[in-house]
């Protein structure tokens, strides 16, 4: 009996299945508020469904160049990275499925996967622009990522944990984002870079290198890239306001925390002009890093005194 | 200096090696001269800084004579002094190139070379610019005997096939933009050769879509032609029309009421807002600003609106007649078009704040592109990208025209010469714009919209240059005294400013490269003009007018 209920907690409910439905809903949010904010009209509700559905049902055009092991492989591990991810968050205000000491910081590294697939699979179809657009991505992954993982060791090291479940229970009595409000901004920019959003859509500039690392995909293998972004898009929006929001537990909390995340993200998405790619990694290394590591060693020192 | 004194002066340094000189009208000299004594007196010129080279045009002057002409046109201000050169219609019509000395004079070459069949000696590109790569040799689609039977395609013949993958070797490879891109929805084809993320080396290749426009003028009369030339551009149709127009109302010596040419002048200033609002959205777009992209077309849709309730079209006014306009301009519509441009002058001011202060759009533009005033001289700069690097070259100021002697504007420019100088030079000109339409709705002189026109043009040459949104548009027309057009040259702005771009972009980021691009605001229906050539599912074939005809109206009827 148990095992069927963690088998339906990973296939239907949170994770799985509803987990896929609600990150195309967050994406479909994330279109229509860009749209709305730009006066357009935007999609409707089922748009990214139907984006999927249609990219389902299409051919899968591989290069010749291309090892085809890697081309099928890397979109199927970078969705199972995604999806891995989603197990160790509390997802729709629910506790983790799993949870472990330290699971933050794997969870940090599997959604950092999606990147690495990406990356690889730009470089495995060889064309000219996935080539450029792999570079930058795996360039701004180094940019963005340590700031961004230092971003979540704030609250960790405030909580004194790193497992997530841990640092949401702790962070229910503890709004973060008031008391280290740089690790929050730095969290939320961060995540923007993760998730290769306007101003960090260098790896993907189409006025330069048309889709950046994808440009060769289509059908399936595209729309796995596509899902395990959503994914990624939901997972990092729960960690970053469990962690800073006053944790996540139950389903109103959730939503209201998290489409406010989304909200700020699609406001610096349509106010902000794409940054090149060394002024991102100028900006990261200059500015977030700098910026978060101050914020960490107050952060403990503020502890140390309290102790 | 007054035109006299000004063509004066060239006639004085030109004395070296002039033929035979005269003055065809009040503002233009023409002297000819023999073809190896081009580069003397073009360095004479040049380095007397008499003006610049505007445009360069080869005619064919038929079996009978033997004779192809070549004339290099430098414009001072109102005044033009042409450069004629005959040469024979064989393999030796040589030119020496004077790209070294005036570097857009290489596009200039380029074209009459593939246009015309002359020879250009010394030129540093040898590539084709226009024709298609598979067409044949030895086969000039401007000469007078040409027939489309000639211009059978050469199987594999093709110039630019690249290495595999695009690779050059080491760490550079090449990176194609277009004429199959996201980022450039024309057909031009750009080969960025790029080192890690820096650009060493472009190339560029156009005429992805000519359709022999100047070809097909020679063979309609002088009020099909009108529609014709309107269809140059879809983004600055009225000042092709307008060019046009005055070039044969000059020549049939027909004087245009003050009415007709104050509407077109108003018609022109729409336009302007038109299309720079259009180049603000791209310029965003292209920066990855899409906020701004979509906030400026939605307000082009405002002049639209406007232009379509003035002349009953949205991109082809249609609005130019030969001796006139077509529309007059009612209360209605005046009191329409003043409640537009309050909203328009609202939104280009707000706009103005957003690309002078928005840090996140600067990052991309200030200091990107600078062109300063001497390298933009020798670049032959026109239009907004010349005033953005404080070289005023502006038509409308330098040789008024039409109503623009009565509704003067003044040249806006900036010093700056870089990619952010270049949106304020565009912005402010829409504010000049905004106040000379309202002026010229207050005051509309009286008159009648139309005057008659021969429908013979008597014989003649004459030079017609009009400022269209990107730059001096410049329409060289000659009669033989018939129905036809003898000839029609167009030089469109976009042609001159092409060498900035690929000078400019070598050394900076690949992701410049767009904004590059369309910082100058490139307009490439303007520079495809030449040839009926159609590819059509693979196969490319080659259509004459009555093919194509007959397959429209096949196509339509189903």
């Amino acid at each position: 009996m148990n095992s069927l209920i963690s088998l339906l907690s990973l296939l239907i409910f949170p994770a799985g299945l509803t987990l896929v439905l609600t990150g195309m809903f967050y994406e479909w949010v994330d279109r229509k508020l860009v749209a709305r904010f730009q006066n357009r009209v935007g999609p409707r509700w089922f748009q990214p469904f139907a984006d999927i559905v249609k990219l389902l049902a299409k051919e899968q055009i591989i290069p010749k160049v291309a090892n085809p092991f890697l081309f099928f492989g890397l979109p199927m591990v970078a969705l199972a990275g995604a999806l891995t991810a989603a197990v160790y968050v509390p997802l729709i205000g629910f506790a983790p499925v799993n949870s472990f000491p330290g699971d933050l910081i794997v969870t940090i590294y599997l959604l950092s996967l999606l990147t690495l697939c990406t990356g690889l699979a730009g470089w495995n179809t060889s064309s000219r622009f996935s080539l450029i657009g792999a570079t930058r991505a795996l360039t701004q992954l180094f940019a963005y990522e340590a700031p961004f993982l230092l971003a979540l060791l704030g609250p960790a090291l405030a909580t004194g944990s790193w497992q997530i479940s841990a640092i949401n229970d702790y962070a229910s009595h503890h709004w973060f984002a008031i008391s280290q409000p740089v690790g929050f901004i730095v969290a939320l920019i961060g995540l923007m870079g993760k998730l290769e959003l306007p101003p960090f859509d260098a790896p993907e500039a189409e006025t330069e290198i048309v889709a950046g690392a994808l440009t060769e995909y289509s059908g399936r293998g595209l729309a796995m890239f596509k899902i395990g972004k959503s994914i990624e898009l939901i997972v990092g929006i729960t960690l970053v306001s469990a962690f800073y929001l006053g944790g996540l537990h139950g389903i109103l909390p959730f939503l209201v925390k998290t489409l406010a995340v989304l909200f700020l993200m699609t406001i610096l998405q349509s106010l902000l002009t794409r940054l090149r790619i060394d002024q991102t990694v100028g900006m990261w290394w200059r500015f977030g890093s700098i910026l978060v590591l101050a914020q960490i060693l107050i952060t403990i020192l503020l502890k140390g005194n309290l102790l | 200096m007054n035109i006299e004194q000004t063509l004066q002066k060239a006639e004085e340094l030109l004395t070296p090696w002039n033929k035979a000189a005269t003055h065809p009208e009040v503002n233009r000299l023409d002297v000819c001269i023999s073809a190896h004594d081009l580069r003397p007196a073009v360095t004479a010129l040049h380095n007397a800084h008499w003006g610049y080279l505007s445009a360069i045009t080869g005619t064919d002057l038929g079996a009978a004579a033997g004779q192809m002409e070549a004339l290099y046109h430098f414009c001072n201000g109102p005044a033009i002094a042409t450069l004629r050169i005959h040469l024979p219609r064989t393999k030796d019509a040589r030119l020496s190139s004077i790209e070294d000395i005036i570097p857009p004079a290489a596009f200039f070459e380029r074209e009459i070379r593939e246009m015309l069949g002359f020879t250009i000696t010394g030129s540093k590109n040898s590539e084709r610019l226009f024709i298609p790569d598979d067409w044949p040799e030895d086969v000039y689609p401007l000469r007078s005997d040409f027939s489309i039977d000639q211009a059978k395609a050469v199987e594999g013949r093709h110039a630019d096939e690249l290495p595999e993958q695009g690779v050059v070797g080491g760490n550079t490879f090449v990176v194609p933009i277009g004429p199959q891109h996201p980022a450039l929805k024309e057909p031009g084809h750009f080969e960025f050769t790029v080192d890690g993320e820096i650009v060493t080396a472009a190339r560029m290749r156009l005429g992805y879509a000519h359709r022999g426009i100047e070809k097909a003028a020679e063979s309609r009369n002088w009020i099909q032609n009108l529609y014709l030339f309107e269809r140059v551009c879809g983004i600055c149709s009225h000042t092709h029309s307008f060019a046009y127009s005055l070039g044969v109302e000059k020549l049939a010596q027909v004087e245009v009421s003050a009415r007709a040419q104050a509407i077109r002048e108003l018609v022109a200033g729409l336009e302007r807002i038109h299309s720079h609002l259009l180049w603000l959205g791209v310029a965003a777009h292209e920066a990855g600003f899409d906020t701004l992209f979509m906030y400026s077309w939605r307000d082009r849709e405002t002049v639209m609106n406007l232009l379509e309730q003035l002349t009953g079209n949205r991109v082809n006014y249609s609005i130019n007649v030969l001796g006139g306009v077509k529309s007059d301009i009612g209360l209605e519509q005046a009191v329409a078009i003043k409640e537009g441009l309050n909203y328009l002058e609202t939104c280009i001011r707000h706009y103005l704040e957003v690309v002078t202060t928005d840090t996140m759009f600067l990052n991309r533009t200030r200091g990107v592109g600078t062109i300063l005033f001497a390298e933009a001289e020798r670049f032959g700069l026109l239009g907004p990208t010349a005033r953005a690097s404080g070289l005023v070259r502006d038509v409308r100021v330098d040789a008024p025209y039409g109503a623009y002697k009565n509704f003067p504007i003044s040249a806006v420019t900036e010093d700056n010469g870089d990619l952010e100088a270049r949106c304020v030079v565009r912005l402010n000109e829409l504010l000049v714009s905004c106040f000379a339409i309202r002026t010229i709705i207050d005051n509309l002189p009286a008159g009648p919209l139309t005057v008659k026109m021969p429908r013979k043009i008597p014989a003649g040459e004459t030079i017609s240059r009009v400022e269209a949104p990107r730059g001096e548009l410049f329409y060289y027309i000659k009669s033989n005294g018939g129905e036809n057009p003898a000839r029609v040259h167009v030089r469109t702005p976009s042609l001159c400013n092409w060498v900035s771009v690929l000078e400019k972009a070598v050394g900076r980021q690949l992701a410049d490269a767009p904004m590059l691009t369309a910082g100058m605001d490139p307009c490439f229906s303007c520079n495809d003009r030449v040839i009926t050539t159609v590819d059509r599912s693979g196969s490319r074939q080659t259509w004459s007018w009555k093919d194509l005809r007959a397959y429209g109206i096949e196509y339509y009827k189903k």
